[in-house]
């Protein structure tokens, strides 16, 4: 979505770029484009604006990505979940027992190896086929590798 | 977590709560020596402490160690370990029917290259159920991911005898195992391309006709990539198919670098929901082949806590394994490693190319070996 936004941003100022020079740009007597004293300064400081951060941009757009990519081994080796044990009393003599939310239920569920995630993906889908087409034999090779 | 940052501190023993894990922790236990105390065991639940299958795979630790010493308090809830020395030996185990046998082998899968003697563990009970790895699917993917390794020999096997179907059982399977002094370390960071599907389609107490439909129904839906497939079909009879009628098929993909990715379903358990036809799951099973290959990497999903167990355990040497994307049992599964055995791996996530067609992102597991040598391990 990024990368989609500043393309469409530079697609407006060619266009407003295209629209200042038909409608601006007139030949004179000798035949030649001359610009429009009145349009020229608009249209090219638009041109230079969308140029000049563009370095910066790119550090943006790098560091969000970075964010966004799941840093796998905070997942893993974080200090988890910092929640307390809450225990409510009643008259100080009883506890309040509710069903645990989160960490408490999965202490207690199935131990069991098999890997099932809540959304499979769809392969009766041509386009997920083909995601995968490369990893047989038959898909497309490496220019390094040979079938042979 | 908790129970982590006390882990830490107290070095003679590790304290958790809660039944989930369970096989994960004993089994490190019994590997690294540490006593570990499991409290709050379905504490909250109406039928409280421990249930028979987890009583049996206790039992089961008990018989292939040597001075295991189990205390469990009166409800259950509360389970004291500390372990014995990997004795190994022959070993005869009646496991409980809630639990197939993949569920009790998957430990053993573990334990077995580091014992005393060469394991041969005669295990009964229910061979084929759809909660746990089967014991078909573990000989056809942890045998050879184990070899890698360097954990082979004669007697490296697992041989079904008698196949035995949810809920009823009476299956038998004998696991043989040679033992290792020390692991080999890997580098297992190219898959290679699937070059072949293999699979058995197996059906007891039901027509011999079962299977033949199931692998129909599989090959309309995988010969879309490949042309080498072929799908086994065993039926087993008499005294040999257990007490409960059933049918199911496991699938793997061999890759050209002798990679195992793998994917399987048994039918419903008699009275158990919905029966399924064999069509459909023939259908849905290569459909979960097709997923696990979308995932990817060097081991498939079933076994990726093994892989990152042997690499732990490996000698001092840098290892690497391409997995897919790591399981929540796999990440437990790291965050017990890190308890047991102060290792922590490095972690890269692998982004495919925008051009590939190579199905997801991959995880690249980085680690140094603790050097484990099989100290009991008898010279001759």
């Amino acid at each position: 979505p990024v990368e989609s936004e500043e393309e469409e941003e530079q697609g407006k100022i060619f266009k407003l770029l295209k629209f200042t020079f038909f409608n601006f740009m007139q030949p004179d007597e000798s035949g030649s484009l001359t610009l429009d004293p009145v349009s020229d300064c608009l249209s090219w400081s638009g041109a230079l604006r969308w140029k000049e951060d563009l370095q910066e941009k790119a550090a943006a757009a790098f560091l969000r990505q970075q964010e966004a990519a799941p840093n796998l081994r905070k997942l893993v080796y974080g200090t988890g979940t910092s929640q307390e044990e809450q225990e409510e009393e009643l008259g100080g003599l009883f506890k309040v027992s509710r069903p645990q939310k989160s960490r408490k239920v999965t202490s207690d569920s199935l131990d069991c190896s098999h890997f099932r995630p809540d959304s499979s993906h769809d392969w009766d889908q041509e386009e997920m086929l083909n995601s995968i087409r490369d990893c047989f034999v038959t898909g497309k090779w490496e220019e390094a590798q040979d079938a042979a | 977590m908790k129970s982590t940052n006390n882990n830490n501190m107290a070095s003679h023993g590790l304290t958790y709560e809660g039944c989930n894990f369970f096989r994960q922790r004993l089994v490190l236990s019994t590997l690294s020596g540490k006593r570990v105390k499991i409290r709050s065991i379905r504490s909250k639940e109406d039928e409280p402490g421990l249930r028979d299958f987890e009583a049996s795979f206790v039992r089961l630790l008990d018989k292939v160690t040597n001075g295991t010493k189990i205390e469990i308090n009166q409800t259950g809830t509360v389970l004291f370990y500390q372990p014995g020395l990997l004795y190994g030996g022959s070993v005869e185990h009646d496991c409980s029917p809630q639990r197939s046998i993949g569920y009790y082998l998957e430990a053993l899968l573990m334990l077995a290259p580091f014992m005393k003697n060469p394991l041969k563990a005669t295990l009964r009970g229910v061979t084929n159920d759809p909660t746990d790895p089967t014991v078909d699917l573990l000989k056809l993917t942890a045998l050879p991911l184990m070899k890698k390794f360097g954990i082979d020999g004669e007697g490296f096997e697992i041989k079904v005898v008698k196949r035995g179907m949810a809920p009823g059982g009476g299956g038998e399977v004998v696991f043989t195992c040679p033992v290792k002094r020390t692991l080999k370390p890997v580098q297992l960071t190219e898959t290679g391309k699937i070059k072949r599907i293999r699979g058995m389609a197996y059906s007891v107490r039901v027509s011999p006709q079962m299977a033949n439909r199931i692998v129909d129904s599989t090959r309309a839906v995988l010969n879309q990539f490949i042309p080498d497939i072929y799908i086994y079909t065993d039926h087993m009879k008499g005294a040999n198919s257990g007490k409960s009628p059933g049918f199911g098929l496991t699938l793997v993909a061999e890759t050209l670098d002798g990679f195992f990715l793998s994917a399987e379903m048994s039918s419903t358990p008699q009275g158990q929901g919905d029966p399924m036809l064999p069509e459909e799951l023939g259908r849905n099973c290569a459909k979960m082949l097709l997923e696990e290959v979308h995932r990817g990497g060097c081991v498939d999903s079933a076994n990726q806590s093994l892989a990152l167990l042997l690499m732990t355990l490996g000698q001092q040497d840098v290892s690497k394994v391409l997995l897919g994307p790591l399981s929540p049992y796999t990440i437990e599964f790291l965050r017990h490693i890190r308890d047991f055995f102060q290792i922590m791996f490095k972690i890269e996530v692998q982004k495919p190319l925008e051009d590939e067609r190579k199905g997801g992102d991959k995880v690249l597991m980085t680690c140094v070996g603790i050097g484990y040598s099989n100290l009991s391990k008898t010279l001759k």
